[in-house]
Order: C-alpha cells, then sequence, then structure tokens
C-alpha cells in the first residue's frame, strides 16, 4: 500500500436485542444508526480523537431492510452523521453480507493509505436478533434467492448443514467432533463483557440440544444478534503520535469467488463445477491475498478470529486459513490445539459468534476489536498465553463474499 | 360454499413458481441454459454465460433441459418451518439436497423423503407439493432416490 495504517482506537456495545425488557438499562431500545453511534463514540474515545478529527467514514449496510430500518438502515453513513453531526466529510455505506464488517475496514484503510485522508472510521450496526433470514423481495419472476427460498425451503442452517454432512462422508468428522466445538470455543464466554451468550456448554447438553438441520444442533450453529462496533484508522506515523499501541494492518481484502467453485452458494440454486477449482474459493481467494500482503503464511499466525457460525463453518475455516485438509483442523481440535487461551494456534479468544450470536454486518469489525484488545494485551481472562506477533480475523458473507485482515504490533 | 362439486373437483397441479420445470409433464425436466462456446450451465435460465472468458452475448445462450437424473452431492433435514415467503402445509420435516448431473451442473432442490437417504446416491427429478387452496396444488421440483 502506498502508506503504512494502523488501529489507533476500536469499540463496541454489548451483544443482544435491543431494546430486551428484561435488560432495559444495558440493552436500550436504539435505532441502527443509534447503536453505531455508542460504538463509534467509544471507539473515538479510544483513538484519543475528536469527532471533528475524523476525515472519512464508511458504514455498513443493513441487509434486512424490508423488515425494519428502512432507508436509514441502506444509507446508513449519512444517518449516523445526522445523529454525530455533519462535518462534511466523504461518507460511504457498504453491503457485503457477513463479510461487510473488515469490507469497510478495507475501503477505511485504503482511504489512509492513498494519501486522501490521515484518519477514516469504519462503523457497522445491526439489528438481526430473529430466527432464520429470509429472501427481501417477492417477486419469484426476478429473484433467484426468493425461487430458491420458496421451492426449495433451504435456510442458512440448511446449507451450512449439507456441507457439514459432506465433510463427515468424506473426512470422518463426527457428532462428537461438532458438539466440541461449542464446548471450547464457550470456554472463553463468560469472559468477555460483549458477548450474549456468557456461559460454557458441556458436550452432553450440546449433543442433546434439538435437531435444526440433521447433522447441525440448536448449540452448534450461532444465533442472530443486535450489536455495532467502530474501528478507527490513522496513517501509522500519525498512529505512533496518537497513540501508545497502534495496530498495525499488515493486510486487508476481500475475497469473491472463483468461477468454476462448485459450492452452491446461498441464494443460488445450482452451481459449475471445473476441474481443478476448490469449493469455497472466495475465502480462499481471500486468505491467499491476505498472506501475500503481510508476506507470511499460515505457519506465523498466532491468533485467530474466525466465522464459526455453526461448527461446520470452524472446521471448513480452518482448512481455509491454514491451508489444511479436512479432518486435520478436528485432530487439532481433539488434541487442544485450537484452545482460546492455551492453544498452538488459540482460535476464537472472543468465544465467537456461537457466544455473540451474529449481528450480520458488524460481527468482521468486532473480530478486529478482539484481535486489537489481544494484541495490546487488554483481553483480561481471555488474554491468549503465547506471545503474539501476527493475528488473523475472517469473516464469511453469504452469496459469495468474504474478507480478511492481518494485524500485528505497530509499536 | 362448502358442498359445492369444485370440492371434489381434482385440484390443478401448478408450478409455484412458473418456468422453472418442464410442465405438465410425465417427466419433468429443469430448464436451464447452456453457453454454446464454453458448455456452461446456469439453472434458472440466464441472459449470459458465467464463464468470465465468455463473451456477455444473449445469442451464445441455448435453452436447455438438464438431465433428470443424477448423484446425490449432500442432504440435510429441516426439522423447522423456514418463515414466509416459504410455505409448506401442514408442514412436516423435510429433506433438502445437492445433486450433481452430467451437464456439470450442481442443483439444489427438496427430496421427497426423509428417510434412508445417503450421499453419493442416485435420484431422479419429480415433482411434489408444496400447499394447496380452493383451486390449485402448488408444486415443486424435488429429488427422488432411484430404486435398485
Amino acid at each position: 500500500m502506498e502508506r503504512d495504517v494502523a488501529i489507533i482506537g476500536v469499540g463496541m456495545t454489548p451483544w443482544g436485542r435491543y431494546p430486551d425488557p428484561k435488560q432495559p438499562a444495558a440493552f436500550p431500545d436504539l435505532t441502527m444508526p443509534e447503536l453505531a453511534v455508542e460504538a463509534l463514540k467509544k471507539a473515538i474515545k479510544d483513538a484519543g480523537i475528536s469527532w471533528r478529527q475524523v476525515e472519512a467514514m464508511v458504514s455498513g449496510v443493513y441487509l434486512w431492510v424490508s423488515q425494519q430500518a428502512g432507508i436509514h438502515g441502506t444509507l446508513s453513513g449519512t444517518a449516523i452523521a445526522n445523529l454525530m453531526g455533519y462535518t462534511g466529510i466523504p461518507i460511504v455505506s457498504v453491503a457485503n453480507a457477513c463479510a461487510t464488517g473488515q469490507s469497510i475496514l478495507r475501503e477505511a484503510v485504503l482511504a489512509v493509505a492513498s494519501g486522501e485522508c490521515d484518519i477514516a472510521v469504519a462503523v457497522a450496526a445491526d439489528k438481526s436478533a430473529f430466527g432464520f433470514f429470509r429472501p427481501q423481495s417477492t417477486d419469484g419472476r426476478a429473484d433467484i434467492d426468493y425461487m430458491r427460498f420458496v421451492m426449495c425451503g433451504e435456510t442458512n442452517p440448511a446449507y451450512w448443514a449439507m456441507e457439514c454432512r459432506r465433510r463427515m462422508y468424506e473426512a470422518g468428522t463426527t457428532e462428537e467432533d461438532l458438539a466440541l466445538v461449542k464446548v471450547v470455543t464457550s470456554k472463553t464466554a463468560p469472559y468477555n463483557p460483549y458477548a450474549r451468550y456468557r456461559r460454557t456448554f458441556t458436550l452432553e447438553e450440546v449433543l442433546k440440544s434439538p435437531m435444526v438441520c440433521d447433522p447441525l444442533r440448536l448449540y452448534e450453529i450461532c444465533a442472530t444478534s443486535d450489536g455495532a462496533a467502530a474501528v478507527v484508522v490513522a496513517e501509522y506515523e500519525k498512529a505512533k503520535k496518537i497513540c501508545k499501541k497502534p495496530v498495525y494492518i499488515n493486510a486487508v481484502t476481500v475475497g469473491t469467488p472463483t468461477f468454476g467453485d462448485p459450492t452452491v452458494r446461498l441464494t443460488y440454486l445450482s452451481s459449475n463445477k471445473r476441474s481443478g477449482v476448490p469449493n469455497l474459493s472466495e475465502s480462499r481467494n481471500a486468505v491467499r491475498k491476505v498472506y501475500k500482503m503481510a508476506g507470511i503464511g499460515p505457519d506465523k499466525v498466532d491468533v485467530i478470529e474466525l466465522p464459526d457460525n455453526s461448527s461446520w463453518h470452524y472446521f471448513a475455516y480452518l482448512d481455509c486459513i491454514l491451508n489444511l485438509d479436512p479432518g486435520e483442523p478436528e485432530k487439532m481440535l481433539r488434541k487442544g490445539e485450537t484452545d482460546p487461551v492455551s492453544g498452538k494456534i488459540p482460535v476464537c479468544p472472543s468465544a465467537g459468534l456461537g457466544a455473540f450470536g451474529e449481528a450480520v454486518v458488524a460481527q468482521g469489525l468486532a473480530q478486529v476489536c478482539e484481535l486489537v484488545w489481544q494484541l495490546r494485551g487488554e483481553a483480561g481472562e481471555r488474554q491468549v498465553r503465547k506471545e503474539i506477533k501476527y493475528a488473523l480475523a475472517q469473516t464469511y458473507g453469504y452469496a459469495g463474499n468474504n474478507a480478511a485482515c492481518i494485524l500485528s504490533k505497530g509499536w | 360454499m362448502a358442498g359445492e362439486p369444485s370440492a371434489k373437483k381434482e385440484k390443478k397441479r401448478v408450478p409455484l413458481v412458473e418456468g422453472l420445470f418442464t410442465w405438465p409433464s410425465n417427466q419433468p425436466a429443469l430448464i436451464a441454459s447452456r453457453c454454446k462456446k464454453c458448455g456452461a450451465v446456469a439453472f434458472p435460465k440466464a441472459a449470459y454465460c458465467p464463464n468470465p472468458d465468455c463473451e456477455k452475448d444473449p445469442q451464445n445462450m441455448e435453452v436447455i433441459q438438464l438431465s433428470r437424473r443424477g448423484k446425490l452431492w449432500s442432504w440435510t433435514i429441516q426439522f423447522y418451518s423456514p418463515p414466509p415467503p416459504f410455505k409448506m402445509e401442514p408442514f412436516k420435516p423435510y429433506a433438502i439436497g445437492m445433486v450433481d448431473l452430467p451437464e456439470g451442473v450442481r442443483v439444489l432442490g427438496m427430496l421427497t423423503t426423509t428417510e434412508n437417504i445417503k450421499c453419493d446416491m442416485e435420484v431422479e427429478l419429480t415433482v411434489g407439493k408444496l400447499y394447496e387452496d380452493g383451486e390449485n396444488e402448488y408444486i415443486t421440483w424435488m429429488w427422488k432416490p432411484v430404486e435398485k
């Protein structure tokens, strides 16, 4: 990149349901732009700057517009600026499904790296806390997603379950392996004040939880949550002057699929298979690119935040990130090598999407918040034991969207 | 209107979304398009070839019927009813699968059964009911295991 860029401030709201009538003080009735402001003011405070010093903003676009939020869910950037107070800066609103968080981090980084400005912010808020996702139109002629949903009844967990079953068939993943993912990732859940489900799970209770989409059980898939997160980035030399512990951004990118990938992606009805093209190519493309940008390989990664939307994702994303064959991540998990705190490669010290529930467009930034706290040594009981040089986060978005980043200490 | 003869009349079977499979037919087939240059297949029909190296010329795309038999790549059972606009009445858990067809395309679809399903088994295209109203039965395509 033209100029080096570092993270100078992060902030997020607790994940949950806004409003939550049972906890009105912690989870008040906030609109999506209001929720974004809560995260944004924390990130700005963490950076030790004022809103006036922010020179560009990129905002995540809420995807479930027809149910709530209306136009201010789509034109979220200017809706947030309206609440913060207009300062005339460039603002762009971006939708890349679940990969939105790190997609907007990329846009903020590019604004700084290009020299357009010295300080930029990425912010995203989401109010997704309700059941299965569904199509956003009522038009069976123009919307393949609508056709898919009404003709095949394919929910998101149904897609994950089909991938999972094939993995079990080919790589020998067991039901116990799937349950163990929840047991291991939930270890740090009681210690994350931002997580929605702050408790650990036993193997027995996971295996007894109801089957949602065979072979995936209720405790093996993530809920949907409300939440917001924000990340402030600055030109690296300036960042070093502003804060003591700037987190250097070695790489951030977005991945999309390769033609010939056999994966029938959510929202679609078919795929073309071409020999030599792997599945989940959007994810592999993003990861390959961030390694190239950072000039490192998988062996250098010290801590990972990955999208454990389901237990299948946990294994599939370890395949992608560490370049492993299916079956190898299962062995690592069984041996404790991916323990979120004490593992050889700690995975999801935040406790992951399993403990958060996914606040779709904000989730990628929540991962970045966790890695920043881990790198700064501020993660408390969740702090990974090993010394961290490189930290990697990846988010998986449906319909062919993916994003990833690699961070390291900039001090 | 109870007791009218129409209640007893056999209802018309109508695809819930038209144009996705040949109908009416004893041997329904999925309707797709194929690139005359590179052979890439799109289901449902598409105006342009999805191959990044092919010209985006609708003239290159021909409408074809996909093979009615394929191999079940994977499957699941959906135990809870999806929200609207999905509609199945009465709701009962159903299986969904992905099927590899000889044309080099993998296609989604419900299965006719939730019993004795296995990866790589042979399946054949048929149709099945989602729900009905006073006049019509609304159908979709479904994959049926081939009896050995």
